[in-house]
Protein backbone atom coordinates (compact mmCIF):
# COMPACT_ATOMS: atom_id res chain seq x y z
CA UNK A 1 0.00 0.00 0.00
CA UNK A 2 1.22 3.46 -0.80
CA UNK A 3 1.66 6.06 1.85
CA UNK A 4 1.04 9.69 1.07
CA UNK A 5 2.96 11.84 3.50
CA UNK A 6 1.65 15.07 2.05
CA UNK A 7 -1.85 14.01 2.90
CA UNK A 8 -1.38 13.45 6.60
CA UNK A 9 -1.31 17.09 7.54
CA UNK A 10 -4.41 17.97 5.62
CA UNK A 11 -7.84 18.43 7.06
CA UNK A 12 -9.97 17.31 4.19
CA UNK A 13 -13.71 16.78 4.11
CA UNK A 14 -15.11 15.12 7.19
CA UNK A 15 -14.90 11.41 6.59
CA UNK A 16 -11.77 11.74 4.50
CA UNK A 17 -8.96 9.57 5.70
CA UNK A 18 -5.28 9.50 4.98
CA UNK A 19 -5.64 6.36 2.90
CA UNK A 20 -4.83 6.86 -0.73
CA UNK A 21 -7.56 6.07 -3.25
CA UNK A 22 -5.64 7.11 -6.35
CA UNK A 23 -1.91 7.47 -6.70
CA UNK A 24 -0.19 8.50 -9.91
CA UNK A 25 3.60 8.57 -9.94
CA UNK A 26 5.71 10.04 -12.70
CA UNK A 27 3.22 9.22 -15.40
CA UNK A 28 4.34 9.97 -18.94
CA UNK A 29 2.33 9.50 -22.10
CA UNK A 30 3.35 10.25 -25.66
CA UNK A 31 1.52 10.09 -28.96
CA UNK A 32 2.95 9.60 -32.40
CA UNK A 33 3.19 13.06 -33.93
CA UNK A 34 0.77 13.24 -36.86
CA UNK A 35 2.51 13.49 -40.19
CA UNK A 36 5.98 13.86 -38.72
CA UNK A 37 8.56 11.52 -37.32
CA UNK A 38 8.94 11.24 -33.58
CA UNK A 39 6.44 11.54 -30.78
CA UNK A 40 5.08 14.39 -28.73
CA UNK A 41 4.52 14.30 -25.03
CA UNK A 42 0.92 14.51 -23.85
CA UNK A 43 1.54 13.99 -20.17
CA UNK A 44 4.91 14.77 -18.67
CA UNK A 45 5.89 13.19 -15.36
CA UNK A 46 2.52 13.64 -13.69
CA UNK A 47 2.43 12.86 -10.00
CA UNK A 48 -0.71 13.24 -7.94
CA UNK A 49 -2.71 11.52 -5.26
CA UNK A 50 -6.27 11.49 -4.06
CA UNK A 51 -7.03 10.51 -0.48
CA UNK A 52 -9.99 8.33 0.31
CA UNK A 53 -13.11 10.48 0.59
CA UNK A 54 -11.29 13.48 -0.81
CA UNK A 55 -12.50 15.76 -3.63
CA UNK A 56 -9.57 16.65 -5.87
CA UNK A 57 -9.72 18.69 -9.07
CA UNK A 58 -7.34 19.07 -11.95
CA UNK A 59 -7.66 22.40 -13.72
CA UNK A 60 -6.08 22.93 -17.09
CA UNK A 61 -6.74 24.50 -20.47
CA UNK A 62 -8.60 22.53 -23.13
CA UNK A 63 -6.45 20.00 -24.91
CA UNK A 64 -3.88 19.79 -22.14
CA UNK A 65 -4.40 16.05 -21.69
CA UNK A 66 -6.72 16.01 -18.69
CA UNK A 67 -9.11 13.53 -20.28
CA UNK A 68 -6.20 11.36 -21.37
CA UNK A 69 -5.04 11.28 -17.76
CA UNK A 70 -8.49 10.19 -16.58
CA UNK A 71 -8.64 7.52 -19.28
CA UNK A 72 -5.29 6.14 -18.17
CA UNK A 73 -6.49 6.02 -14.57
CA UNK A 74 -9.68 4.31 -15.77
CA UNK A 75 -7.53 1.74 -17.55
CA UNK A 76 -8.76 2.30 -21.10
CA UNK A 77 -5.63 4.03 -22.37
CA UNK A 78 -2.03 2.95 -22.15
CA UNK A 79 0.95 4.92 -20.91
CA UNK A 80 4.71 4.66 -21.44
CA UNK A 81 6.13 5.02 -17.97
CA UNK A 82 5.13 5.70 -14.42
CA UNK A 83 2.71 3.99 -12.09
CA UNK A 84 -1.02 4.26 -11.51
CA UNK A 85 -2.71 2.79 -8.47
CA UNK A 86 -6.40 2.87 -7.77
CA UNK A 87 -8.14 1.62 -4.67
CA UNK A 88 -6.68 0.95 -1.28
CA UNK A 89 -9.44 -0.97 0.37
CA UNK A 90 -8.48 -4.47 1.42
CA UNK A 91 -9.27 -6.93 -1.33
CA UNK A 92 -9.17 -4.32 -4.04
CA UNK A 93 -6.03 -4.79 -6.04
CA UNK A 94 -5.30 -2.16 -8.66
CA UNK A 95 -7.02 -3.68 -11.69
CA UNK A 96 -9.94 -4.88 -9.59
CA UNK A 97 -10.73 -1.39 -8.37
CA UNK A 98 -14.21 -0.13 -9.11
CA UNK A 99 -14.09 3.05 -11.12
CA UNK A 100 -17.09 5.26 -11.76
CA UNK A 101 -16.81 7.67 -14.66
CA UNK A 102 -18.98 10.66 -15.52
CA UNK A 103 -18.21 12.02 -18.95
CA UNK A 104 -18.83 15.45 -20.49
CA UNK A 105 -21.94 14.16 -22.19
CA UNK A 106 -24.11 11.65 -20.32
CA UNK A 107 -23.27 8.72 -22.65
CA UNK A 108 -26.45 6.88 -21.76
CA UNK A 109 -27.86 3.89 -23.59
CA UNK A 110 -30.93 5.64 -24.94
CA UNK A 111 -32.68 2.38 -25.88
CA UNK A 112 -32.67 1.21 -22.27
CA UNK A 113 -34.87 2.51 -19.48
CA UNK A 114 -33.39 4.58 -16.67
CA UNK A 115 -33.33 1.44 -14.52
CA UNK A 116 -31.73 -0.71 -17.22
CA UNK A 117 -29.03 1.91 -17.79
CA UNK A 118 -27.90 1.48 -14.20
CA UNK A 119 -28.32 -2.28 -14.36
CA UNK A 120 -25.96 -2.30 -17.34
CA UNK A 121 -23.00 -1.21 -15.19
CA UNK A 122 -24.08 -3.43 -12.30
CA UNK A 123 -24.00 -6.39 -14.66
CA UNK A 124 -20.70 -5.25 -16.16
CA UNK A 125 -19.17 -5.11 -12.68
CA UNK A 126 -20.55 -8.53 -11.71
CA UNK A 127 -22.57 -7.15 -8.84
CA UNK A 128 -24.96 -9.89 -7.70
CA UNK A 129 -28.44 -9.54 -9.18
CA UNK A 130 -30.35 -9.62 -5.86
CA UNK A 131 -28.69 -6.32 -4.92
CA UNK A 132 -29.67 -4.50 -8.14
CA UNK A 133 -33.13 -3.37 -7.09
CA UNK A 134 -31.82 -1.77 -3.93
CA UNK A 135 -28.77 -0.15 -5.56
CA UNK A 136 -30.82 1.32 -8.40
CA UNK A 137 -33.51 2.73 -6.12
CA UNK A 138 -31.01 4.12 -3.64
CA UNK A 139 -28.88 5.96 -6.17
CA UNK A 140 -31.77 7.26 -8.25
CA UNK A 141 -33.20 8.73 -5.06
CA UNK A 142 -29.80 10.19 -4.22
CA UNK A 143 -29.64 12.18 -7.47
CA UNK A 144 -33.31 13.15 -7.34
CA UNK A 145 -34.58 10.78 -10.01
CA UNK A 146 -36.69 8.52 -7.80
CA UNK A 147 -39.63 7.08 -9.71
CA UNK A 148 -38.00 7.55 -13.14
CA UNK A 149 -37.08 3.87 -13.41
CA UNK A 150 -39.36 2.99 -16.36
CA UNK A 151 -38.68 6.21 -18.28
CA UNK A 152 -36.33 6.48 -21.24
CA UNK A 153 -33.30 8.83 -21.20
CA UNK A 154 -34.41 10.90 -24.20
CA UNK A 155 -37.51 11.91 -22.25
CA UNK A 156 -35.29 13.48 -19.58
CA UNK A 157 -33.79 16.99 -19.66
CA UNK A 158 -30.05 17.44 -20.15
CA UNK A 159 -29.52 18.03 -16.44
CA UNK A 160 -31.54 14.95 -15.54
CA UNK A 161 -29.58 12.85 -18.02
CA UNK A 162 -26.35 13.93 -16.37
CA UNK A 163 -27.85 13.09 -12.96
CA UNK A 164 -28.60 9.64 -14.27
CA UNK A 165 -24.99 9.34 -15.42
CA UNK A 166 -23.92 10.26 -11.88
CA UNK A 167 -26.32 7.74 -10.36
CA UNK A 168 -24.96 5.10 -12.74
CA UNK A 169 -21.40 5.87 -11.65
CA UNK A 170 -22.26 5.82 -7.94
CA UNK A 171 -24.36 2.66 -8.14
CA UNK A 172 -21.30 0.46 -8.47
CA UNK A 173 -20.05 1.95 -5.18
CA UNK A 174 -16.78 3.01 -6.80
CA UNK A 175 -13.39 3.31 -5.15
CA UNK A 176 -13.06 6.53 -7.06
CA UNK A 177 -15.41 8.58 -9.19
CA UNK A 178 -13.74 10.21 -12.18
CA UNK A 179 -15.55 13.24 -13.58
CA UNK A 180 -14.51 14.79 -16.87
CA UNK A 181 -15.97 18.32 -17.13
CA UNK A 182 -19.38 16.87 -16.30
CA UNK A 183 -21.22 20.20 -16.27
CA UNK A 184 -19.61 21.90 -19.25
CA UNK A 185 -22.41 20.88 -21.61
CA UNK A 186 -25.15 22.30 -19.36
CA UNK A 187 -26.44 25.86 -19.26
CA UNK A 188 -24.99 28.06 -16.50
CA UNK A 189 -28.04 27.90 -14.23
CA UNK A 190 -28.42 24.13 -14.46
CA UNK A 191 -24.66 23.70 -13.98
CA UNK A 192 -24.74 25.84 -10.84
CA UNK A 193 -27.59 23.81 -9.41
CA UNK A 194 -25.81 20.60 -10.32
CA UNK A 195 -22.71 21.69 -8.41
CA UNK A 196 -24.71 22.27 -5.23
CA UNK A 197 -26.46 18.97 -5.70
CA UNK A 198 -23.20 17.14 -6.35
CA UNK A 199 -21.87 18.31 -2.99
CA UNK A 200 -25.13 17.24 -1.31
CA UNK A 201 -24.91 13.84 -2.96
CA UNK A 202 -21.31 13.40 -1.92
CA UNK A 203 -22.04 14.37 1.67
CA UNK A 204 -24.30 11.30 1.70
CA UNK A 205 -22.36 8.94 -0.55
CA UNK A 206 -18.85 9.74 0.78
CA UNK A 207 -17.22 9.01 -2.54
CA UNK A 208 -13.67 9.82 -3.55
CA UNK A 209 -13.64 12.17 -6.53
CA UNK A 210 -11.11 13.12 -9.13
CA UNK A 211 -12.66 15.98 -11.07
CA UNK A 212 -11.30 17.49 -14.25
CA UNK A 213 -12.32 20.95 -15.44
CA UNK A 214 -11.10 24.07 -17.23
CA UNK A 215 -13.20 26.23 -14.90
CA UNK A 216 -11.13 27.44 -11.95
CA UNK A 217 -14.05 28.76 -9.91
CA UNK A 218 -15.85 25.45 -10.29
CA UNK A 219 -12.75 23.63 -9.07
CA UNK A 220 -12.24 25.91 -6.07
CA UNK A 221 -15.88 25.76 -5.04
CA UNK A 222 -16.08 21.98 -5.19
CA UNK A 223 -12.67 20.71 -4.12
CA UNK A 224 -10.58 19.97 -1.09
CA UNK A 225 -7.50 20.24 -3.22
CA UNK A 226 -6.77 21.58 -6.70
CA UNK A 227 -3.96 20.66 -9.08
CA UNK A 228 -3.17 23.13 -11.82
CA UNK A 229 -1.96 21.76 -15.12
CA UNK A 230 -0.10 23.50 -17.94
CA UNK A 231 -0.25 22.72 -21.64
CA UNK A 232 2.64 21.59 -23.86
CA UNK A 233 4.20 20.08 -21.95
CA UNK A 234 1.35 18.98 -19.70
CA UNK A 235 2.74 19.24 -16.21
CA UNK A 236 1.25 19.86 -12.83
CA UNK A 237 2.75 23.17 -11.80
CA UNK A 238 0.85 23.89 -8.63
CA UNK A 239 -1.15 22.19 -5.91
CA UNK A 240 -3.50 24.22 -3.69
CA UNK A 241 -5.56 23.24 -0.70
CA UNK A 242 -9.00 24.86 -0.34
CA UNK A 243 -9.36 25.35 3.37
CA UNK A 244 -12.96 26.44 3.48
CA UNK A 245 -15.41 24.53 5.61
CA UNK A 246 -18.50 22.90 4.12
CA UNK A 247 -21.26 23.54 3.29
CA UNK A 248 -19.90 26.28 1.06
CA UNK A 249 -21.43 29.09 -0.91
CA UNK A 250 -19.82 30.03 -4.24
CA UNK A 251 -20.04 33.69 -3.17
CA UNK A 252 -18.11 33.06 0.05
CA UNK A 253 -15.36 35.70 0.20
CA UNK A 254 -12.68 33.15 1.10
CA UNK A 255 -13.54 31.17 -2.02
CA UNK A 256 -13.65 34.26 -4.20
CA UNK A 257 -10.32 35.50 -2.82
CA UNK A 258 -8.62 32.18 -3.42
CA UNK A 259 -10.12 32.08 -6.88
CA UNK A 260 -8.71 35.54 -7.71
CA UNK A 261 -5.23 34.59 -6.54
CA UNK A 262 -5.32 31.36 -8.51
CA UNK A 263 -6.64 32.97 -11.68
CA UNK A 264 -3.73 35.42 -11.58
CA UNK A 265 -1.25 32.62 -11.03
CA UNK A 266 -2.84 30.26 -13.51
CA UNK A 267 -2.90 32.65 -16.43
CA UNK A 268 0.44 34.09 -15.37
CA UNK A 269 1.95 30.65 -15.73
CA UNK A 270 0.16 29.89 -19.00
CA UNK A 271 0.95 33.18 -20.65
CA UNK A 272 4.56 33.27 -19.48
CA UNK A 273 5.29 30.69 -22.16
CA UNK B 1 -57.55 9.95 -55.45
CA UNK B 2 -54.63 9.43 -57.82
CA UNK B 3 -55.08 5.73 -57.20
CA UNK B 4 -58.72 5.93 -58.27
CA UNK B 5 -57.84 7.84 -61.44
CA UNK B 6 -55.09 5.35 -62.21
CA UNK B 7 -57.49 2.45 -61.84
CA UNK B 8 -60.03 4.20 -64.06
CA UNK B 9 -57.43 4.84 -66.78
CA UNK B 10 -56.25 1.24 -66.53
CA UNK B 11 -59.79 -0.05 -66.92
CA UNK B 12 -60.33 2.28 -69.89
CA UNK B 13 -57.17 1.25 -71.73
CA UNK B 14 -57.77 -2.43 -71.08
CA UNK B 15 -61.01 -2.19 -73.08
CA UNK B 16 -58.94 -2.00 -76.27
CA UNK B 17 -57.17 -5.30 -75.60
CA UNK B 18 -58.01 -8.90 -74.99
CA UNK B 19 -58.00 -9.76 -71.25
CA UNK B 20 -55.36 -12.46 -71.83
CA UNK B 21 -52.95 -9.76 -73.13
CA UNK B 22 -53.83 -6.72 -71.01
CA UNK B 23 -56.51 -7.35 -68.40
CA UNK B 24 -58.32 -4.52 -66.57
CA UNK B 25 -58.53 -4.28 -62.79
CA UNK B 26 -61.99 -5.82 -62.64
CA UNK B 27 -60.94 -8.81 -64.71
CA UNK B 28 -57.83 -9.14 -62.60
CA UNK B 29 -59.95 -9.16 -59.45
CA UNK B 30 -62.11 -11.83 -61.02
CA UNK B 31 -59.04 -14.02 -61.80
CA UNK B 32 -57.63 -13.55 -58.30
CA UNK B 33 -60.97 -14.61 -56.91
CA UNK B 34 -60.95 -17.65 -59.17
CA UNK B 35 -57.45 -18.63 -58.06
CA UNK B 36 -58.20 -18.46 -54.38
CA UNK B 37 -61.51 -20.30 -54.58
CA UNK B 38 -59.42 -23.35 -55.49
CA UNK B 39 -57.98 -24.88 -52.30
CA UNK B 40 -54.95 -26.22 -54.22
CA UNK B 41 -53.78 -22.61 -54.75
CA UNK B 42 -53.14 -22.18 -51.06
CA UNK B 43 -50.68 -25.05 -51.15
CA UNK B 44 -48.87 -23.35 -54.06
CA UNK B 45 -48.61 -20.10 -52.13
CA UNK B 46 -47.55 -21.99 -49.02
CA UNK B 47 -44.70 -23.68 -50.89
CA UNK B 48 -43.38 -20.35 -52.12
CA UNK B 49 -43.78 -18.69 -48.74
CA UNK B 50 -41.88 -21.44 -46.93
CA UNK B 51 -38.97 -21.18 -49.41
CA UNK B 52 -38.95 -17.40 -49.10
CA UNK B 53 -38.88 -17.55 -45.34
CA UNK B 54 -36.16 -20.15 -45.11
CA UNK B 55 -33.98 -18.20 -47.56
CA UNK B 56 -34.84 -14.89 -45.93
CA UNK B 57 -34.07 -16.07 -42.41
CA UNK B 58 -30.79 -17.73 -43.36
CA UNK B 59 -29.74 -14.56 -45.21
CA UNK B 60 -30.71 -12.28 -42.32
CA UNK B 61 -29.01 -14.31 -39.59
CA UNK B 62 -25.84 -15.07 -41.52
CA UNK B 63 -25.70 -11.61 -43.08
CA UNK B 64 -26.13 -9.79 -39.76
CA UNK B 65 -23.52 -11.89 -37.98
CA UNK B 66 -21.09 -11.58 -40.87
CA UNK B 67 -21.72 -7.85 -41.27
CA UNK B 68 -20.97 -7.23 -37.59
CA UNK B 69 -17.85 -9.35 -37.81
CA UNK B 70 -16.64 -7.43 -40.87
CA UNK B 71 -17.38 -4.14 -39.19
CA UNK B 72 -15.54 -4.96 -35.99
CA UNK B 73 -12.59 -7.04 -37.22
CA UNK B 74 -10.30 -5.19 -39.54
CA UNK B 75 -8.64 -8.31 -41.00
CA UNK B 76 -11.97 -10.01 -41.73
CA UNK B 77 -13.06 -6.82 -43.46
CA UNK B 78 -9.95 -6.66 -45.64
CA UNK B 79 -10.21 -10.33 -46.56
CA UNK B 80 -13.88 -10.40 -47.55
CA UNK B 81 -14.34 -6.87 -48.87
CA UNK B 82 -13.94 -7.75 -52.54
CA UNK B 83 -15.70 -11.13 -52.21
CA UNK B 84 -18.85 -9.40 -51.06
CA UNK B 85 -18.60 -7.08 -54.05
CA UNK B 86 -18.21 -10.08 -56.35
CA UNK B 87 -21.31 -11.74 -54.87
CA UNK B 88 -23.23 -8.50 -55.31
CA UNK B 89 -22.36 -8.11 -58.98
CA UNK B 90 -23.30 -11.60 -60.20
CA UNK B 91 -26.69 -11.30 -61.96
CA UNK B 92 -29.58 -13.00 -60.19
CA UNK B 93 -30.36 -15.14 -63.24
CA UNK B 94 -26.87 -16.66 -63.15
CA UNK B 95 -27.39 -17.85 -59.60
CA UNK B 96 -30.79 -19.23 -60.50
CA UNK B 97 -29.35 -21.24 -63.38
CA UNK B 98 -26.33 -22.40 -61.39
CA UNK B 99 -28.47 -23.52 -58.47
CA UNK B 100 -30.66 -25.61 -60.76
CA UNK B 101 -27.60 -27.15 -62.42
CA UNK B 102 -26.04 -27.95 -59.06
CA UNK B 103 -29.12 -29.11 -57.17
CA UNK B 104 -31.66 -29.93 -59.89
CA UNK B 105 -35.38 -29.50 -59.37
CA UNK B 106 -35.42 -29.34 -55.59
CA UNK B 107 -36.15 -27.30 -52.51
CA UNK B 108 -32.47 -26.41 -52.22
CA UNK B 109 -32.16 -24.65 -55.57
CA UNK B 110 -34.56 -21.73 -54.96
CA UNK B 111 -33.44 -21.32 -51.33
CA UNK B 112 -29.77 -21.24 -52.34
CA UNK B 113 -30.56 -18.68 -55.04
CA UNK B 114 -32.25 -16.44 -52.47
CA UNK B 115 -29.40 -16.73 -50.00
CA UNK B 116 -26.69 -16.07 -52.58
CA UNK B 117 -28.38 -12.84 -53.64
CA UNK B 118 -29.85 -11.53 -50.39
CA UNK B 119 -26.99 -12.41 -48.04
CA UNK B 120 -24.44 -9.93 -49.51
CA UNK B 121 -27.03 -7.13 -49.41
CA UNK B 122 -27.61 -7.75 -45.72
CA UNK B 123 -23.86 -7.92 -45.07
CA UNK B 124 -23.31 -4.58 -46.86
CA UNK B 125 -26.06 -2.87 -44.91
CA UNK B 126 -25.04 -4.10 -41.45
CA UNK B 127 -21.38 -3.51 -42.22
CA UNK B 128 -22.28 0.08 -43.10
CA UNK B 129 -24.10 0.29 -39.78
CA UNK B 130 -21.04 -0.74 -37.77
CA UNK B 131 -19.19 2.24 -39.23
CA UNK B 132 -21.74 4.52 -37.57
CA UNK B 133 -21.28 3.00 -34.10
CA UNK B 134 -20.66 5.60 -31.44
CA UNK B 135 -17.21 5.32 -30.01
CA UNK B 136 -18.26 7.29 -26.92
CA UNK B 137 -20.61 4.54 -25.84
CA UNK B 138 -18.09 1.79 -26.52
CA UNK B 139 -15.63 3.70 -24.36
CA UNK B 140 -18.26 4.00 -21.63
CA UNK B 141 -18.77 0.24 -21.73
CA UNK B 142 -15.03 -0.35 -21.50
CA UNK B 143 -14.64 1.99 -18.51
CA UNK B 144 -17.25 -0.05 -16.66
CA UNK B 145 -15.58 -3.28 -17.82
CA UNK B 146 -18.54 -4.68 -19.74
CA UNK B 147 -17.56 -8.01 -21.28
CA UNK B 148 -18.01 -8.83 -24.95
CA UNK B 149 -21.46 -10.47 -24.82
CA UNK B 150 -22.85 -7.64 -22.69
CA UNK B 151 -21.39 -5.03 -25.07
CA UNK B 152 -22.96 -6.79 -28.05
CA UNK B 153 -26.37 -7.11 -26.42
CA UNK B 154 -26.71 -3.70 -24.85
CA UNK B 155 -24.40 -1.36 -26.75
CA UNK B 156 -23.65 -2.60 -30.27
CA UNK B 157 -26.75 -4.42 -31.52
CA UNK B 158 -29.19 -1.73 -30.32
CA UNK B 159 -27.23 0.83 -32.35
CA UNK B 160 -27.47 -1.45 -35.38
CA UNK B 161 -31.24 -1.92 -35.03
CA UNK B 162 -32.16 0.73 -37.63
CA UNK B 163 -29.86 -1.02 -40.10
CA UNK B 164 -31.28 -4.41 -39.16
CA UNK B 165 -34.79 -3.15 -39.89
CA UNK B 166 -33.85 -1.67 -43.23
CA UNK B 167 -32.14 -4.98 -44.02
CA UNK B 168 -35.30 -6.88 -43.09
CA UNK B 169 -37.28 -4.79 -45.57
CA UNK B 170 -34.78 -5.08 -48.40
CA UNK B 171 -34.23 -8.76 -47.70
CA UNK B 172 -37.92 -9.61 -47.76
CA UNK B 173 -38.69 -7.71 -50.93
CA UNK B 174 -35.65 -9.16 -52.67
CA UNK B 175 -36.37 -12.67 -51.39
CA UNK B 176 -39.84 -12.93 -52.82
CA UNK B 177 -38.91 -11.54 -56.21
CA UNK B 178 -35.96 -13.89 -56.47
CA UNK B 179 -38.02 -16.79 -55.20
CA UNK B 180 -40.44 -16.43 -58.10
CA UNK B 181 -37.62 -16.32 -60.64
CA UNK B 182 -35.89 -19.30 -59.05
CA UNK B 183 -39.12 -21.28 -58.94
CA UNK B 184 -39.79 -20.52 -62.56
CA UNK B 185 -36.42 -22.05 -63.43
CA UNK B 186 -36.51 -25.11 -61.32
CA UNK B 187 -38.58 -25.91 -58.36
CA UNK B 188 -41.41 -27.75 -60.05
CA UNK B 189 -43.89 -26.01 -57.80
CA UNK B 190 -44.79 -22.71 -56.18
CA UNK B 191 -46.04 -19.38 -57.48
CA UNK B 192 -43.06 -19.04 -59.83
CA UNK B 193 -43.98 -22.32 -61.46
CA UNK B 194 -47.57 -21.09 -61.91
CA UNK B 195 -46.23 -17.97 -63.60
CA UNK B 196 -44.16 -19.96 -66.08
CA UNK B 197 -47.08 -22.31 -66.81
CA UNK B 198 -49.43 -19.45 -67.58
CA UNK B 199 -46.68 -17.73 -69.54
CA UNK B 200 -46.49 -20.74 -71.83
CA UNK B 201 -50.25 -20.45 -72.38
CA UNK B 202 -49.81 -16.68 -73.00
CA UNK B 203 -52.26 -15.88 -70.24
CA UNK B 204 -51.12 -12.45 -69.00
CA UNK B 205 -54.28 -12.13 -66.92
CA UNK B 206 -53.47 -15.24 -64.90
CA UNK B 207 -49.81 -14.30 -64.53
CA UNK B 208 -50.76 -10.89 -63.21
CA UNK B 209 -53.38 -12.38 -60.92
CA UNK B 210 -50.81 -14.71 -59.35
CA UNK B 211 -48.14 -12.03 -59.15
CA UNK B 212 -50.39 -9.29 -57.80
CA UNK B 213 -52.02 -11.43 -55.14
CA UNK B 214 -48.65 -12.65 -53.96
CA UNK B 215 -47.37 -9.07 -53.85
CA UNK B 216 -50.28 -8.11 -51.62
CA UNK B 217 -49.33 -10.85 -49.16
CA UNK B 218 -45.75 -9.51 -49.02
CA UNK B 219 -46.84 -5.90 -48.51
CA UNK B 220 -49.13 -7.03 -45.70
CA UNK B 221 -46.23 -8.83 -44.01
CA UNK B 222 -44.17 -5.66 -44.23
CA UNK B 223 -46.95 -3.47 -42.85
CA UNK B 224 -48.37 -5.77 -40.22
CA UNK B 225 -45.23 -7.44 -38.96
CA UNK B 226 -42.21 -5.21 -39.56
CA UNK B 227 -43.83 -1.82 -39.03
CA UNK B 228 -45.53 -2.87 -35.81
CA UNK B 229 -42.41 -4.56 -34.55
CA UNK B 230 -40.33 -1.49 -35.40
CA UNK B 231 -42.68 0.79 -33.48
CA UNK B 232 -42.30 -1.37 -30.41
CA UNK B 233 -38.53 -1.66 -30.67
CA UNK B 234 -38.13 2.11 -31.08
CA UNK B 235 -40.50 3.02 -28.25
CA UNK B 236 -37.55 4.75 -26.58
CA UNK B 237 -37.45 7.42 -29.28
CA UNK B 238 -39.66 10.32 -28.22
CA UNK B 239 -41.20 10.66 -31.71
CA UNK B 240 -42.30 7.02 -31.61
CA UNK B 241 -43.87 7.31 -28.15
CA UNK B 242 -47.62 7.06 -28.10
Amino acid sequence: MMSAPTMSEQTARPGASILTAVAVRNLTKTFAAPGAAGRFTVLDAITLSVGEGEFVSIVGPSGCGKSTLLNIIAGIESHESGAVMVGSRAGHAGSQARIGYVFQSPRLLNWLTVQANIEFVLEAQNIPRPRWQELVAKHLALVGLAGQEPNYPLNLSGGMQQRLAIARALAIEPDVLLMDEPFSHLDAITARKMRFDLLDILAKARTTILFVTHDLSEAVFLSDRVYMMSIRPARIFKEVRVDVSRPRRPEDSRILDLEKTLVREFFGALEAK
Amino acid sequence: MTLALGLLAWEGISKFFLPVIFPGPLELLDRIFAIYSDPASYRVVGQSLSRIFVGFIISMLAGTAFGILMGLKRDVEIFFDSWIMVLLTVPAVCWAFLSVLWFGISETAPILTIVLIVFPFVVMNIWEGTKALENDLIEMGRVYKADRPLMLRKVLIPQLTPYIFSSLRIALSLSWKIALVAEAFGAGSGVGQELINWFQDTRVDMMLAWGASFMIVMVLIDRLVFRVWERRVFAWRPQFAT
